[in-house]
């Protein structure tokens, strides 16, 4: 198994980062507001706060997902500030993994498969893409249901799939959206158990998003933000 | 009402494709029986709109007018049997035509159809259909069909038959009265004699091709063919509708065309069918949420129902508006016309199995159950 | 473009009513096609085979046989301009033949062609009274050697063997002598008989670029000459056809398009939130893109494959002679490649919605 280039030391660094929305009567809406936040290369850290807070913003900015007004963002020593649209999806195909909020696995598509698809759409690399999907369905428990489509998965199942599919490609950061709301107070222990093994033993830095309170122990510290501010 | 035209607004484009998929297909549709009808019309159009209610070809004529001959012998045959009343000789030939009445000199394929005149004109073969001017009384003397006149042949035009030159003049036009899809003339049996003749000076006279018969009384015109048909293995009679519908070629267009009709028509409730069922699946959350907030299950249904009628509406209305202009068109020598009674019917049968093919996404929204909004699984899962 | 394959294996279910869409509308171009084929094809046989560099029909006669005198001393004419090596006359009669074992009132419909110099595929003429038949002729009962009876006259005619692709006006040809056509012709249309020597049209082989034209000319217009595919489209008929079919299957072709557009752009709609998250894991647009036709290219290859296995069906369970039916490979594989071009330009209404399916929309529904 590989590990994340030893040179870097920070998985993430954010500096007074953004965003502002232009609505269409003119008038702008700030969804993040001098953002500046630094993460370890092993750190684990949870983002919390209400509605409408800002944290999917600042989530879909250290993910590449979205690009900021202003500001720099260096993942895993690379600077995405300034990458265009080609270039930003390039940097989300080999250095971030997602865990959607809603799990959001492709439904004709098997967990083995559904872990794949990272290497489809990305470096092809076939047969070392396959082995390493391989290994981590059987790291995550999930070896004998490699040819089970979602719908024939449990909701705890699902979400290992999708953490799976976030380490596929060896990412300096995966960004977890959300990941105990749709579950029960023991199940979601039990995710969040799977969750902090997995990011600690590999040494990958994680944002774990939640307004949920219960789990924000299960990282190394949380960060708080309101109505897009970041508290210390 | 107000839910349906609301979301079609909110997707102009899905439903804009749907209307133009439907519009073409009903103007394509229409187009398409139109021109069925003006072919048909244009072939048999003289058979079927002339006065005989009986028509005596040869057997080796094949119902062909230009193929049949009557000989002598036949016409005692046909005289002798008891259902034939009056009859009266047809002859037919295609001529190159030159109509005076045509600007740039061109000649066209001309069909002359000659009959005996009688006192006025109306004799045994003469045109039903006269519109404009009057039947010919003299020699020389033509009645054009209507599809004809563009081309040049008018009422006072005259038409030179090529060579030889001989000259005929158009006194009257008549509704569908061509044959064989081109320029017909209904003329004196002796204009068509002396025109075979001054085309052709090594040619004989002519022999009728065939012969019009008037049933005897007391005979309806199926017992005259039969009676007439019994006398002899060398005469084929039919009533003028046979006459019409057997001519070689006729079945063919029809059975062609019925095949045509028959795929375009499944094709609209299929694309009607599956577009509405993939759009409810795919509204599934909104209706489920509909229902849970207290909409009756049918009120639903009728939204569905009324978009249905008004896309296949819509789409029937732009359709028959593309077929209008082209309806009024020339076709290469066929005439076709804005045919009213197939706007009618396709419009009711095309709303109609839309209406049934939406059916199956309404079973779908009654289905729906209100709970679900709460556990959020929906129609979709 | 893997995935979305799978897809289309995997869910198959959901593409099937699509699928039977286009086959009907597959269906429809390849029956227009072999309509339209069929009935060109039965008009215009006989003049297609013809080996010729000109056919020369006298100057009124609007192209139609029936109508053309040539007589020998423009004959001569004609022999005489400069570049035309060889000259044979032509001429036909279209009659009702009586086949032996058939009703008295069930006749085969025939041209009877007079023929000096050879169409391709059919053999010098052969002795009086004898003629080769063209193979559609079988569906009326005729065989090899029998003695047809042709006409209201009767005139014997006996069929020595057949040729392929030579009918005329939609009738089943024969090919005889000039004597025989000329025989046949004066006791069964006495009317249109032809003195000895004059026949309808000329067959004219030759050098020189315009070979008509120069015919034309030199008989100072008293002819109207035609190359051998000038002379098809003289037909009547045959142009109408051509123009008016085309242009059925042209908007044919158009919903096709539209109906997989409407298709596509439903089943992207549907995908939104799966295509954002795999624009999220770093999916770019044309790859997402090209997934989405290729299903397009699939879904229609199946469709224009299953009509066109049911239309050759259609075309050998027809009986012979109730529709002008031919089907082609040529045909079936046009209809394909327009039904595979109609389903690459739908997609492209589903072009800009792909292009704008934001990736950060797979992330949280609710924040």
């Amino acid at each position: 198994m590989t590990t994340a280039p030893a040179a870097v030391s920070t998985a993430l660094q954010l500096n007074d980062v953004r965003k502002v929305y232009t609505m269409g009567d003119g008038s702008q809406v700030v969804a993040l507001d001098h953002a500046t936040l630094t993460l370890g290369s092993d750190e684990m850290v949870a983002l919390v706060g209400p509605s409408g807070s800002g944290k999917t913003t600042l989530c879909s900015i250290a993910g590449g997902i979205l690009s900021a007004t202003e500001g720099t963002i260096v993942v895993g020593g690379e600077d995405i500030s300034n990458h265009n649209a080609k270039e930003l999806t390039k940097f989300r195909q080999d250095r971030v993994g997602f865990v959607f909020q809603s799990v959001n696995l492709v439904p004709f598509l098997n967990a083995r498969e559904n872990l794949l698809v990272v290497d489809e759409l990305g470096k092809r690399t076939g047969a070392p893409a396959r082995a390493r999907a391989d290994q981590l369905l059987e790291e995550l428990g999930l070896a004998d249901r490699a040819k089970n489509l979602p719908s024939q998965l449990s909701g705890g199942q699902r979400q290992r799939v999708a953490i799976g599919r976030a380490l596929m490609n060896d990412p300096a950061l995966v960004l977890f959206d959300e990941p105990t709301s749709a579950l029960d107070t023991k199940l979601g222990e039990q995710v969040m158990e799977l969750i902090q093994g997995e990011m600690k033993s590999r040494g990958i830095a994680a944002i774990v998003v939640t307004h949920d309170e219960r789990i924000t122990h299960y990282c190394d510290r949380s960060v708080h933000i309101v109505d897009g501010r970041l508290e210390a | 009402m107000f839910l349906a035209f609301k979301e079609m607004a909110r997707a102009k484009v899905r439903f804009a494709l749907l209307i133009a998929a439907i519009a073409l297909l009903v103007f394509l549709i229409l187009f398409q029986q139109s021109l069925q009808n003006g072919l048909i019309t244009g072939f048999i159009g003289a058979i079927r709109e002339q006065n005989a209610p009986v028509l005596v070809y040869s057997v080796d004529g094949q119902r062909v007018l230009q193929g049949s001959v009557i000989t002598p012998d036949m016409e005692a045959d046909i005289l002798a049997a008891p259902g034939t009343g009056e009859t009266g000789p047809i002859g037919q030939g295609t001529f190159t035509g030159l109509p005076s009445g045509n600007a740039d000199g061109e000649t066209f394929d001309t069909t002359l159809i000659g009959y005996e005149l009688g006192p006025d004109g109306d004799g045994i073969g003469a045109p039903t259909t006269v519109v404009e001017g009057r039947l010919p009384t003299a020699d020389d003397e033509g009645v054009v069909s209507d599809a004809d006149v563009a081309l040049g042949y008018d009422i006072d035009d005259t038409v030179t038959l090529l060579p030889g030159g001989k000259e005929i003049t158009i006194v009257g036009v008549a509704e569908n009265a061509q044959l064989n899809v081109s320029p017909t003339l209904f003329v004196s049996y002796d204009t068509y004699l002396s025109a075979v003749k001054s085309v052709n000076p090594d040619a004989g006279t002519p022999l009728p091709n065939v012969l019009g018969v008037i049933p005897a009384d007391g005979f309806t015109p199926d017992e005259a063919v039969a009676s007439i048909n019994e006398q002899s293995l060398e005469l084929d009679a039919l009533t003028k509708q046979d006459a019409a519908t057997e001519t070689p070629g006729v079945a063919q267009v029809q059975q062609s065309f019925n095949i045509i009709f028959l795929l375009y028509g499944l094709v609209v409730p299929c694309v009607t069918g599956l577009f509405f069922l993939i759009v409810t699946f795919q509204k599934a959350n909104s209706l489920t949420l509909l229902r849970a907030i207290g909409a009756p299950a049918g009120r639903l249904v009728s939204s569905l129902l009324i978009q249905v009628v008004v896309i296949i509406g819509v789409g029937l209305l732009i359709g028959t508006l593309l077929y209008y202009p082209v309806s009024q068109q020339a076709l290469g020598g066929i005439a076709l016309q804005f045919e009213t009674a197939a706007v009618i019917f396709w419009s009711v049968l095309l709303l109609s199995l839309g209406v049934l093919s939406s059916l199956v996404a309404a079973r779908r929204v009654l289905k729906i159950d209100p709970i679900e909004a709460t556990t959020g699984q929906g129609v979709g899962s | 473009m893997k995935l979305a394959l799978k897809e289309l294996r995997r869910r198959p279910g959901r593409f099937a009513t699509a699928t039977v869409i286009l086959t009907l509308i597959a269906i429809l171009l390849m029956f227009l096609g072999g309509l339209l084929d069929g009935l060109i094809a039965s008009s215009t046989g006989a003049i297609r085979a013809q080996n010729a560099d000109a056919i020369v029909y006298s100057d009124t006669a609007q192209a139609s046989f029936v109508r053309s005198r040539i007589d020998p001393e423009l004959r001569a004419q004609v022999e005489a301009v400069e570049g035309v090596t060889e000259v044979g006359g032509i001429g036909n009669v279209q009659l009702g033949a009586r086949v032996p074992g058939n009703g008295p009132r069930d006749l085969a419909s025939v041209a009877l062609f007079g023929y000096e110099l050879a169409p391709d595929g059919v053999p010098d003429a052969p002795p009086y009274g004898q003629a080769w038949a063209d193979d559609s002729i079988k569906a009326d009962g005729v065989e090899e050697g029998m003695i047809i009876e042709v006409g209201p006259a009767r005139t014997p005619i006996a069929i020595i063997g057949f040729v392929a692709d030579t009918n005329f006006n939609g009738q089943s040809s024969l090919w005889a002598s000039p004597d025989t056509w000329r025989d046949t012709l004066s006791a069964n249309r006495p009317d249109a008989q032809l003195g000895p020597d004059v026949f309808q049209a000329l067959i004219v082989r030759g050098d020189g670029a315009n070979l008509p034209d120069a015919i034309d000319a030199a008989t100072g217009g008293a002819t109207d000459s035609y190359s051998v595919d000038g002379a098809v489209a003289a037909i009547p008929g045959v142009t109408e056809q051509q123009g008016t079919f085309n242009q059925i299957i042209g908007v044919t072709v158009a919903i096709a398009l539209v109906v997989i557009g409407l298709f596509f752009a439903l089943l992207t709609v549907e995908r939104t939130s799966l295509y954002g998250v795999l624009k999220a894991l770093g999916a770019k647009s044309s790859t997402i893109f090209a997934g989405l036709v290729a299903q397009a290219v699939v879904v229609t290859a199946i469709a224009a494959f299953v009509a066109g296995t049911l239309v050759i069906l259609l075309d050998l369970l027809l009986p012979p002679g109730s529709i002008p039916l031919l089907i082609t490979p040529s045909r079936i594989i046009l209809s394909v490649v327009l039904l595979l071009v109609a389903a690459v330009l739908g997609c492209s209404f589903s072009l800009r919605r792909v292009l704008r399916i934001d990736p950060a929309s797979a992330i949280g529904t609710t924040s």
